[in-house]
């Protein structure tokens, strides 16, 4: 534990020399024209809330859509009859676990512990067993949390990175005595920051490291990598926002900016010109030749700007010999 | 001598939205968007480089799950209707904007692209898929694979069956349609669990990516950060990715995408122009679509101003400058400092370039031309070059770790989509022991042999990354979770009808026709 404080705090102080990378990587001067939100000044931008954005757009629905005949989807099981908990990774300071306690089983306890039944809670035991063989008995510690008989699943925060834990699910009598229904699989945290174990035929010298760490992210505030990004992460992670990816602003609520009204209105005109000659003439509408329906009429849609528009049509029979001419104005002006 | 290697990586996936049953059916606008927008623009930009004697190097993933609908007969002919249809609209629209110069010539400009699209459709056989080999057969292209239906890995830790049949499903498949084996994949969502390489190794893969954190995180600390791949114990090397190149094309503040010269994704004439008028061409339901065309430019303000193609170009050449500029300092500065040559990976999601960002692929293009013809510190590399070139590396075990939302799993595990995960999970074990039982007494007949091939086919379908995406962002999660449930219900009708030996084969046939991927598929492989 030693060594790895006196690694974190060498990182720290070698975390700022990224400024200097900065330099480089901006030493080509690009013009950015969104230049009202200062590059600093707007530190909650996440390169990660970005690309949620722009992934959204290659399903970009605007609406649900009404299909023909509604048809009814068959419900998924709320579970499958079997004594179950089984652990996943969130992040490194999260766990994920969902379980499943059979009827059978409630209904074997009930029967057994007759009147602790009731008195008895729903736990759910993390257990440390980093480095061991899990035996039930040998974990480095544990954590209860009482997670009642109607849940399912949980997030497990309060644990640590790089470390494996185990969780089981059962019954904590109020005796102390816990009945494991279940025990999960194990999980490991991934590590938060960089290992400390340096390979022995690889020795790296830590500058040399950290300096290449330090580009690893480049200027990035939202890789998982260094410590700005790890403390926005812990804030995030404590300050209850973490089911909904598109809320960036961690703003407190009590300071809340009135929203700008979005009350709008757009207004565009168009200009519809039809009419009708001989089928086997031709038409030019503004010296262009125009196509006519089988019948004889055309119908043509023109967007309409402000100004005047000189619209000349012009029919010539199909022998040449005839031609007629009608010449619409139309001008418009908004106001 | 060059200092250093840049290599771009494309990460081309959509999911597989297939519906024979219905006439038209909005999703499947996802790939015939993808196709005019980003992946014909592609291929485009890789023939006129070939064109120009340009050598060049690109690594492109293209998904089994896009290789199958770029394959699939009913899907090409679908997109040909998509793409007269376009063809027809922007007609009335060179039309209906005669007296507004600015919008006229670009209808125009997209008139010209949508019969340039439908050209090289045609030209290559409906099958864009025959484009892609074709730059891979002569040496530029890289095709790497992916998930069979991009499932994301991380969360089937406790399944480790269903990560085998991702990976060996989308390697056969590959093989099938690109007439070699797969170099690299692409790990769904950047999704690695340690371990998982070992099953990569089996398949015969030789790379995958991590996202920074991926190998910044290993175990041991890696000597060159990103800028050397490393190998895991299995021999599988891993390349992370570099997020100061990502973060320039990325960031919605210094981010090339962002800039006012370009084209505004939001305003769409499918939403501008009268309804009546575009009624044709939106959802036969009434309900307004993108159609493609779009005349603004991002602006700065809501007053947008009409897209001005040649200055939206101009500022694509010196974005493309500019990333070059960066790289070739990056690469100086890692050179004299590793005192080796470094090798930065800049992935993208090939999608962002021209769907997202229109000007995307004429950026790519000017980019390797600039890298071709303007300078000798960075060259463009595919991963297996690399590592043909540099085959000694660190061993190091990568860290747990995804390229989506915060880094690790919570895009996939989080309030709105966490329930799938205990279907799921109990589906993949029930496909374990399917292929167990009857690996193990080998007389599967036709119709078993069949249900047994479409259950996992039902299984890696619900699996796919996309689901849980779309319900993360918690808009219009309606398909998503219809598409969940639709594949794990038919799944479980599947597991009960063979495990009773009474199999309704008229059901079946009608599941094997609507979700028709992967007609090769080998129950076998899920072990």
């Amino acid at each position: 534990m030693v060594l790895l404080r006196k690694i974190k705090d060498r990182l720290k102080k070698i975390i700022p020399r990224q400024k200097k990378q900065k330099k480089i990587a901006q030493a080509a001067p690009l013009k950015i024209r969104r230049g009202a939100v200062s590059r600093l000044g707007k530190k909650d931008t996440v390169l990660g809330t970005q690309e949620l954005a722009v992934g959204k757009t290659k399903f970009s629905t605007p609406a649900p859509v009404p299909r023909g005949i509604p048809r009814v989807i068959q419900e998924l099981p709320a579970g499958y009859g079997q004594d179950r908990v089984v652990l996943q990774v969130r992040d490194p300071w999260w766990l994920h676990s969902y379980w499943e306690i059979s009827g059978g089983t409630r209904d074997r306890l009930q029967r057994e512990l007759g009147d602790s039944f009731h008195s008895a809670k729903v736990v759910l035991r993390v257990y440390d067993v980093s480095h061991i063989a899990f035996d039930g008995k040998n974990a480095h510690r544990y954590f209860d949390i009482e997670v009642g008989f109607d849940s399912t699943s949980w997030y497990i925060d309060n644990v640590g990175p790089g470390r494996s834990w185990c969780v089981e699910i059962g019954l904590r009598l109020a005796s102390g005595k816990f009945i494991v229904i279940s025990r999960s699989n194990t999980v490991y945290t991934p590590l938060e920051g960089p290992s400390w174990i340096t390979d022995e035929e690889w020795m790296i010298p830590d500058e040399m490291f950290a300096r290449l760490y330090g580009m690893g992210f480049g200027f990035g505030r939202s890789s998982p990598v260094g410590k700005v990004w790890q403390e926005r992460m812990r804030r995030a992670l404590f300050s209850g926002v973490l089911a909904s990816p598109g809320m960036a602003s961690m703003s407190s609520p009590a300071k809340k900016i009135p929203k700008p009204r979005q009350f709008w209105l757009v207004v565009n005109t168009e200009l519809i010109v039809y009419g009708a000659t001989e089928p086997d003439a031709s038409v030019t509408v503004q010296g262009r030749e125009i196509k006519l329906r089988s019948d004889g009429t055309f119908t043509l849609r023109f967007a309409l700007p402000d100004g005047k528009q000189v619209i000349p049509v012009e029919a010539t029979s199909a022998d040449k010999i005839e031609t007629r001419t009608i010449t619409p104005v139309v001008t418009k002006e908004t106001k | 001598m060059n200092k250093g290697y840049l290599s771009i990586v494309l990460h081309g996936h959509l999911p597989y939205v297939r519906h024979p049953e219905y006439e038209d059916f909005l999703e499947e606008d996802w790939l015939y968007e993808a196709i005019t927008e980003t992946y014909i623009p592609l291929i485009h930009v890789m023939e006129r480089l070939a064109h120009d004697k340009v050598d060049f190097r690109l690594t492109l993933t293209l998904s089994p799950t896009l290789l199958s609908m770029l394959s699939d007969g009913l899907l090409q002919e679908r997109y040909l209707k998509h793409i007269n249809r376009l063809i027809e609209l922007a007609h009335k629209e060179v039309e209906r904007t005669r007296w507004q110069p600015e919008f006229n010539h670009l209808a125009s400009v997209y008139l010209v692209r949508f019969y340039e699209c439908r050209n090289t459709f045609e030209k290559y056989g409906h099958n864009l898929v025959n484009a892609f080999k074709g730059f891979q057969d002569s040496g530029k292209l890289e095709i790497i694979t992916c998930g069979a239906t991009h499932g994301f890995l991380p969360l089937m830790d406790v399944v480790k069956p269903s990560v085998r049949a991702q990976v060996k499903v989308a390697v056969s498949h590959y093989e099938r349609l690109l007439g070699r084996k797969p170099q690299g994949i692409w790990l769904p969502e950047c999704g690695y669990n340690p371990g998982d390489d070992e099953i990569l190794k089996e398949a015969g893969l030789k790379y995958f990516f991590s996202d920074a954190h991926g190998i910044l995180h290993g175990v041991p600390r890696p000597k060159y950060g990103v800028f050397a791949p490393v190998y895991c114990k299995s021999g599988v090397a891993c390349f992370a990715r570099d997020l100061e190149s990502s973060k320039q094309v990325w960031s919605s503040i210094e981010g090339y995408p962002g800039d006012y010269q370009y084209r505004e994704f939001y305003r769409d004439i499918g939403f501008d122009l009268d309804y009546e008028y575009i009624r044709p061409y939106i959802h036969p339901d009434g309900v307004r679509i993108n159609t493609g065309i779009k005349y603004y430019r991002i602006t700065g303000s809501d007053n947008k101003q009409a897209y001005v193609p040649h200055l939206a170009q101009e500022k694509a050449a010196e974005h493309a400058g500019n990333f070059m500029f960066n790289r070739q300092r990056q690469v100086e500065y890692l050179h004299d400092f590793m005192q080796k040559k470094p090798i930065i990976i800049s992935p993208y999601d090939a999608e962002l370039l021209g769907h997202w960002w229109y000007e995307g692929p004429m950026w790519l293009e000017f980019l390797i031309r600039k890298i071709h013809f303007d300078q000798d510190t960075i060259r463009l590399i595919t991963p297996s070059e690399y590592l043909y070139e540099n085959p000694r590396n660190q061993v190091v075990t990568p860290s747990m770790s995804s390229w989506g939302w915060k880094g690790y799993s919570e895009m996939w595990l989080q309030g709105p989509n966490d329930w799938v995960y205990r279907h799921l999970h109990k589906a993949s074990e029930r496909m374990t022991e399917l292929a167990k039982d009857f690996s193990r007494n080998g007389t599967t007949n036709g119709i078993v042999k069949r249900a047994l091939n479409q259950a996992l086919r039902e299984l890696l379908l619900a699996q796919s990354s996309d689901w849980g995406f779309i319900m993360g962002t918690g808009t219009h999660t309606e398909y998503a979770v219809r598409r969940t449930k639709e594949h794990l219900l038919r799944f479980t009708n599947l597991y009960e009808q063979i495990k009773s030996n009474n199999i309704d084969e008229p059901w079946l046939k009608d599941i094997e026709y609507k979700d028709n991927i992967f007609p090769e598929i080998d129950y076998r492989v899920h072990q």
